[in-house]
């Protein structure tokens, strides 16, 4: 696929996602029992639930709940393994062997569990994707650092700098333009994506999961609805045989929007 | 040159660690966040005799006080009992029954991906069903999850908690988080390039010239590497595990560590979570004992004769 038609899939797929969070409503409609399980068409353009309320509603929430934090969390690990290109770049041998260190530890834990502790620990005031997303950010940074770090190596650590120095470079063209931009940007972006999925993924689990056992969520209010509502409503039509495989399909339509967004990202800023 | 110990050493000083680091992270957690953490754990608002729980739990005398009275006890395999997720119950008992359900499961996850590393390392499995890997791993675990528990209802009805369904669970699971979340595909594609990139070495032409194996003469220098690579597949499957196992019903660490998050059962937490490190040390042991016996391997002095 080339890279323009990568570009336009990825900022489609962001201006919908955008759209339905930005037009979110803050409480679903009142129910209309005579509505209940309407197919698409009848009840705006998705169908309805059990008490007739707009699916619409539902994606719109999801994507308020998980669109600022999945994007944080990209933004978080796209720093931080710049960052750590950026010091292979500097060439100071001990402010690298601390973040390996500390990367070799954190790597050493299993995420969701780090995840799960975390959720408990934080006060339910509190409670919220975005911490969640930051902490899984802090996480996925030690792979991403290494990642960068290694591009960097390759193109030569500490002499590629002196070397476009000696050429009459200022020093902040090398890191920003030939370090980040030119040779980092590969690396940084898919692994921001990956991140932006992986927050997507984490809050339709933990949703699910607290959703499967009439719990709250760790994500989002009770009062907002999440994507894997939808899942959950959906999966009954499997499982159950009601009429809510409108819902299901819906759910997993947005999961697919994310993910395309995440791959198109890959794919338009690939290495030549 | 560094000395070769090194790197197995750290590992085997981190793998002891681990275990200890865990619960030291969250008592540091608990008294650095603001408010009582007898409160933090126990929150008034949901649980009753909220200073009782501070004098059991050792709340009461600072963080110090509380990390000893917990490690003592850990030696000693008392991690307490549990206030909410089964009510009274020592919570060694509920690890003792969920571990080896986690451990079947993640072994037998392991299953396709020892198939796919295989396969990738010797060449079975061809470069271009990377790109179908790839599509299935983007798939998340609680979609494929989902599918499963589904089929199992589908195919099993009112006997869906029977052994044979149980049975069925347990090997849907072990697919499911072997294959979602590109647990395959980053085994096949890691494992893929490393050998490729150790193939093009020029030590490995002169072997072929001299009528050697590829693979026999690669191997002690990927093996490192490769040990790390399923270290880090493992540690992917056990924190998949938590999502597979909760929603196909399984009852195993994982789902002991969401129902004591979900419940705010402080004990069940704490331990499940250092249960998952001690697992994840043992992991650090294993890598480290490859690295110490490549290195011996590579080290020993090749017998010549008539020398």
């Amino acid at each position: 696929m080339s890279r323009s038609a990568a570009g336009i899939g990825a900022l489609l797929a962001l201006i919908v996602l955008a759209g339905l969070a930005a037009t979110a409503p803050d409480h679903l409609t009142d129910a209309n029992r005579d509505l209940a399980f309407a197919g698409p068409g009848l009840v705006g353009p998705f169908g309805a639930d059990e008490l007739g309320r707009s699916l619409l509603q539902y994606a719109q929430q999801g994507a308020g709940v998980v669109l600022g934090p999945a994007i944080a969390a990209a933004l978080a690990v796209a720093l931080l393994s710049t960052a750590g290109g950026l010091l292979r770049c500097a060439g100071d041998r001990r402010v690298e062997a601390v973040i390996q260190g500390l990367g070799e530890v954190l790597g050493a834990l299993p995420r969701m569990v780090v995840l799960l502790v975390s959720a408990l620990l934080i006060p339910s005031t509190e409670r919220g994707l975005l911490p969640l997303a930051l902490v899984w950010a802090v996480l996925a940074a030690p792979g991403a650092i290494d990642e960068a770090a290694a591009v960097a190596e390759r193109l030569g650590g500490a002499r590629f700098v002196e070397a476009l120095r000696a050429h009459g470079f200022s020093r902040a063209r090398v890191y920003l333009y030939h370090i980040v931009l030119l040779n980092l940007r590969p690396v940084v972006v898919r692994q921001a994506s990956e991140v932006l999925l992986q927050v997507t993924f984490l809050e339709l689990g933990l949703s699910y999961l607290a959703r499967q056992d009439n719990q709250s969520s760790f994500t989002h209010s009770d009062s907002l609805k999440s994507w894997a509502d939808l899942l959950y409503m959906g999966y009954t039509s499997i499982g159950l045989g009601m009429p809510t495989g409108h819902a299901l399909w819906l759910g997993l339509g947005l999961v697919a929007v994310v993910t395309t967004m995440a791959k198109l990202t890959t794919t338009l800023v690939r290495a030549r | 040159m560094t000395a070769w110990w090194i790197r197995p050493g750290v590992r085997f000083f981190a793998a002891l660690l681990l275990p200890f680091l865990v619960p030291a992270i969250i008592t540091a957690l608990i008294w650095a966040l603001p408010g009582d953490p007898a409160e933090i754990i126990c929150p008034p608002s949901t649980c009753g005799g909220t200073s009782e729980l501070a004098a059991r739990w050792n709340l009461d005398a600072g963080p110090m006080h509380f990390f000893r009275e917990w490690v003592a006890s850990a030696f000693q395999a008392d991690f307490g009992r549990s206030w909410r997720v089964e009510q009274g119950l020592p919570v060694i008992d509920l690890l003792t029954e969920s571990l080896p359900i986690t451990l079947k499961l993640v072994g037998l996850a392991l299953g396709p991906i020892f198939i796919g590393v295989i396969g990738a390392a010797t060449g079975l499995i061809p470069s271009r069903a990377d790109g179908f890997f790839s599509a299935v791993g983007l798939v998340p675990a609680l979609v494929f999850s989902l599918l499963g528990s589904a089929a199992i209802v589908v195919r099993f009805g009112s006997n869906a908690f029977d052994m044979e369904a149980d049975r069925w669970r347990l090997l849907i699971g072990a697919v499911v988080l072997g294959m979602a979340d590109g647990a395959f595909a980053a085994a096949v594609s890691g494992v893929r390039g490393l050998v490729s990139a150790e193939r093009n070495q020029r030590y490995v032409s002169i072997a072929v010239l001299r009528g050697e194996r590829t693979l026999a003469n690669m191997l002690p220098n990927v093996m490192p590497a490769l040990a790390g690579q399923l270290r880090a597949r493992v540690l992917h499957l056990l924190s998949g595990a938590v999502i597979v196992e909760v929603v196909l019903g399984l009852p195993g660490v994982g789902d002991l560590l969401w129902s004591g998050t979900l419940l705010q059962d402080f004990g069940v937490v704490l331990a499940a979570a250092t249960a998952f490190a001690a697992i994840s040390g043992a992991l650090l042991v294993v890598q480290a004992l490859v690295e110490v016996l490549v290195a011996l391997h590579v080290r020993r002095t090749p017998f010549v004769e008539g020398a």
